[in-house]
């Protein structure tokens, strides 16, 4: 753990892209702002300020970032019209519900950062996308691309549809779908043990994303080893629903009092680019 | 005794064959030059044409095989149901299909009815057909401009070169649809000749690629529109299972494109 801070931010801006699937940003805020004691802001859908003229350049900078084939390392594209008239629909519409295309991650947070900060990143706010597309990033130990949750950075992103995608159902589940067992008679069967899209889940779980991209903003290190804990980076559906639901308690004793200490400093100062160590290291 | 009188008309050998060269002749010389030519007779084809036509625009659909309907009589496995996740059943209701609901948003009809349906839709609509007729180059104007295809007879493709060296010919039209499957011949002609360049379908993923196939279907190049599993080929998008929801909203979705196009012109 990581408990030296860099960036307090006065406030918690956040940001959404497309159907988030009745997710409550005002409630995620709420809990944000109680845990940590910093203020947030619903920023509202990320393109809203967009020109037209803007969107059409932001429409053909996302046309370019499609992972085509995981299994390749990434090139920048040459779009067809027709995939730039889809992301220029899908930008013009806040409430654009299909997703399905994986985006390069680093350089989707690049074209959304040229969005939310226009001369570089600004540091006092913690920034946090919170989006209906999937994203993913260069694993060079297995050679491919997989679909990530979060990227945290400036901003962070964290992709609500990613939460159900990215994240590996129980193992048998995959040998079993192979073999052929239709997709309805699975979902049954593990009825509970992974995330669904619409899952009710998921506004609770996102909350330990939300930490994760808080503390990354302030001490550089968003997850914890301990698996009961919410800040635990979780690579199996059962290790999230477990970290962020089902476990003992919500921060392991050592976040725990790193939030506190935080909270009571929140309360009353707000500092940037801080140099003075908080919490207590290992 | 008198004589029994027969059932049918006599009718001489060569009558038959005159009305058959005739009525082929009559129509091929007619849609020689169409307002739509539709290269592949699938679902998203047909339902593609149907639209077109319905609005009283000329339309030919172009199919290799003898049959029409592509893989619209089959579903998984070779199994003949066919499945459509929801809205599609609204199109099955449209077109008269029978169909039950499998689980929640799941319907199931039976492929050969359902295929017939949507191929008799396509002709009642005035859709005609070439069948038994191959893609293979498309006619280019001004601009790269896609305004009609080359076929041949789809058995000469079949044999070797030395014995039918038979030249095809070019079938005119406004627009083009590409309606042929995963293949997405018309575009990879495109493609070989360097006009553009499309990124081949991903892993099988059916939940997402539907709506991507339907969101991702119009035009891809002037005068030519994609429809269909042709779509996911050109954009690089999941590849669809055996639903078929995605082909028949695609096929309308291809349709609008054009009309709306024609409108313009």
């Amino acid at each position: 753990m990581n408990d030296f801070i860099h960036h307090l931010p006065a406030y918690v801006d956040l940001y959404e892209e497309g159907d988030l699937g009745g997710l409550n940003l005002q409630n995620l805020g709420r809990y944000l702002t109680e845990k940590t004691g910093v203020p947030f802001r619903s920023q509202g859908n990320i393109y809203k300020k967009c020109s037209e003229e803007r969107l059409e350049a932001v429409a053909k900078e996302l046309a370019k970032i499609k992972v085509k084939d995981p299994g390749k390392e990434f090139a920048l594209g040459v779009p067809l019209q027709a995939e730039i008239d889809y992301e220029r629909r899908r930008v013009e519409n806040p409430g654009w519900k299909v997703f399905g295309i994986l985006y390069e991650g680093i350089l989707y947070q690049k074209i959304v950062s040229g969005l939310i900060f226009e001369s570089g990143p600004i540091l006092d706010r913690c920034s946090i996308l919170f989006t209906n597309q999937l994203f993913g990033t260069w694993d060079w130990d297995n050679m491919r691309y997989h679909a990530r949750v979060s990227l945290y950075g400036f901003p962070s992103i964290i992709s609500v549809v990613g939460l159900v995608e990215a994240p590996a159902k129980p193992k048998e589940f995959y040998i079993r779908k192979r073999m052929g067992t239709p997709i309805e008679l699975l979902r049954e069967e593990y009825q509970g043990r992974f995330l669904e899209h619409g899952d009710s889940r998921i506004a609770e779980v996102l909350k330990g994303y939300a930490m994760q991209a808080f503390l990354f903003h302030l001490t550089g290190d968003p997850f914890c080893e301990d698996r009961n804990c919410r800040l635990f980076n979780s690579h199996w559906q059962e290790e999230v629903l477990h970290s962020q639901m089902e476990s003992p308690y919500e921060f392991c004793p050592r976040h725990e009092a790193f939030l506190k200490e935080l909270k009571d400093r929140s309360s009353f100062s707000s500092l940037s680019y801080s140099t003075r160590e908080v919490g207590r290291g290992r | 005794m008198s004589k029994k009188k027969p059932i049918f008309t006599p009718v001489s050998e060569k009558e038959v064959t005159r009305a058959i060269v005739a009525g082929f002749a009559k129509q091929f010389i007619e849609y020689v030059e169409s307002d739509c030519l539709i290269i592949g007779g699938g679902p998203s084809g047909l339902m593609a044409g149907r639209d077109i036509a319905l609005k009283g625009v000329k339309t030919l659909i172009v199919e290799r095989n003898n049959y029409i309907g592509g893989g619209f009589w089959i579903g998984g496995y070779l199994m003949n149901k066919v499945t459509v996740r929801e809205p599609g059943q609204k199109i099955l209701e449209e077109l008269g299909i029978p169909y039950e609901k499998a689980v929640k948003g799941l319907y199931v009809a039976d492929g050969p009815h359902a295929c017939s349906k949507l191929i008799a839709a396509a002709c009642d609509a005035g859709v005609k057909f070439a069948n038994m007729t191959i893609f293979d180059d498309v006619v280019l104007r001004e601009g790269n401009q896609v305004c009609g295809a080359v076929v041949n007879w789809t058995p000469v493709n079949a044999l070797p070169r030395e014995i039918t060296c038979v030249d095809p010919i070019a079938l005119e039209s406004k627009f083009v649809v590409d309606s042929t499957g995963h293949d997405a011949c018309v575009v990879k002609k495109l493609e070989e000749r360097g006009i553009l360049k499309t990124s081949g379908f991903g892993a099988m993923w059916v939940e997402q690629s539907e709506d991507l196939v339907v969101e991702h279907t119009g035009e891809a190049h002037p005068g030519l529109v994609v429809t269909g599993m042709a779509v996911a080929t050109t954009y690089g998008l999941p590849r669809m299972g055996p639903t078929f929801g995605a082909m028949l909203l695609s096929g309308r979705r291809g349709a609008q494109v054009i009309l709306e196009k024609m409108k313009k012109k």
